[in-house]
């Protein structure tokens, strides 16, 4: 391949000024050839991220984080679906029959772990029992007899479990909003405080000063 | 927090890829002020650069996957996504882009796909580099500094800034090659 050539046009792509015929032979040099100089679109790319730091940096306004956790918060769902991808289906060698009732509060407890932190719900995937007693069942955590609230249908349970799952989702990113105003709050007070004292001394100082005159 | 604030770049972006929404929080303290620059310069309108931002934050915890964990380069990657998002917010504001906004359009056009040679690169290491690029663009001329500005910054592409300078098509090319290219030399000197 003409190296030359990829690299004058690697320049072009990074500055995102390349018309759609370079930008197919770009495209091609990349997937056919084997030397394409992958190292050089690197040095490009990264020398070109470099170009805001020249410009005055400007701070967007505070609220600007609450309305990004407004939008994020629109889209659990979604978020919430991926995360139900994610969770692997798995083969559960176990009896049908519920081994011990489960109380409710422990399950949405485990469940919220499981999606929190991936590490975590591979743990809970491990307390699986390997005994092959009756024959084999494709299931989900979730769908395991052992989730079964006394008896309950665990669609219902499910319900349940979703909405706790997405409020996890968003109550952290909500919390540390709370944190900092609260903790504005109290330097607020106490400033207020200090001022009131400052206040009612220099009122007194003003008495007594007032007294003396009179 | 404290904690928190230690974590390198893609340290935070591996707890994002397991939805840890503080990590997302963390990794917006620490950009929204770069990528806000970044955008306003690129939108110039206030709500407009604002509404872009918060859709960049909305983005990475969408895609998060398509990060590159390997090569891990969270600062150009982030860089490249905010002015691809401003980039065509303004094109479709010109009328430039009409296709639709889909999730394909944007997995496709405006997630950056860096090269797979990349290495990794954190703001507070890019921070240092501060001077040296504005060294190194300030060695370029006027006309150099002035077609990387409309192209970068102005979005605009090669027939566009040829029509705006009155000057070929060819010669917008290869003065911009040229720029970039002597920027690239400059910063390589200043380094060593």
């Amino acid at each position: 391949m003409d190296n030359k050539k990829g690299i004058e046009l690697i320049k072009l792509e990074v500055l995102g000024c390349i018309n759609e015929k370079d930008r197919e032979s770009l495209l091609k040099m990349k997937e056919a050839d084997e030397n394409f100089p992958w190292k050089v679109l690197a040095e490009y790319q990264n020398l070109i991220a470099l170009l805001p730091l020249t410009l005055p940096l400007i701070y967007p306004d505070s609220d600007l984080k609450d309305k990004t956790a407004t939008k994020l918060y629109k889209i659990r769902d979604e978020i919430k679906a991926k995360l139900d991808a994610k969770k692997p289906k798995e083969v559960i060698n176990e009896p049908l029959i519920e081994e011990k009732p489960v109380v409710k509060e422990t399950v949405l407890e485990e469940v919220e772990e499981g999606v929190q932190f991936k590490g975590e719900e591979q743990h809970l995937d491990e307390k699986v029992p390997t005994l092959i007693q009756t024959p084999v069942q494709e299931k989900t955590v979730a769908d395991s007899p052992k989730y079964n609230v006394e008896g309950k249908d665990t669609a219902t349970v499910k319900s349940v479990l979703d909405r706790e799952l997405i409020e996890k989702i968003t109550r952290d990113y909500f919390k540390s909003y709370i944190e900092k105003e609260l903790e504005a709050l109290k330097q607020g007070m106490k400033k207020n405080r200090l001022l009131s004292l400052a206040f009612f001394l220099f009122t007194l100082v003003l008495i007594v000063v007032l007294y003396f005159i009179g | 927090m404290a904690e928190s604030n230690t974590l390198t770049d893609a340290e935070i972006m591996l707890k994002i890829a397991g939805y840890d929404s503080k990590a997302l929080e963390q990794l917006y303290d620490r950009y929204a002020p770069i990528l806000y620059t970044l955008i306003k310069k690129i939108v110039t309108d206030k709500e407009t650069a604002e509404e872009i931002l918060s859709d960049v934050f909305v983005i990475i915890w969408r895609h998060i996957d398509l990060f590159d964990f390997k090569t891990s380069n969270v600062y150009t990657w982030l860089i490249m996504l905010a002015r691809n998002k401003a980039i065509d917010v303004l094109n479709r504001k010109g009328g430039k882009v009409t296709q639709d906004y889909t999730d394909e359009y944007e997995k496709e056009k405006i997630i950056p796909k860096l090269s797979p040679e990349t290495e990794a690169t954190e703001l507070n290491k890019v921070l240092e580099k501060k001077e040296k690029i504005e060294g190194a663009l300030g060695s370029l001329t006027d006309a150099q500094k002035y077609v990387m500005e409309l192209s970068y910054f102005g979005g605009m592409n090669e027939a566009e800034i040829a029509g705006k300078l009155k000057i070929p098509a060819m010669t917008v090319k290869s003065k911009l090659q040229v720029a970039i290219g002597n920027l690239m030399q400059k910063l390589s000197e200043g380094g060593k």
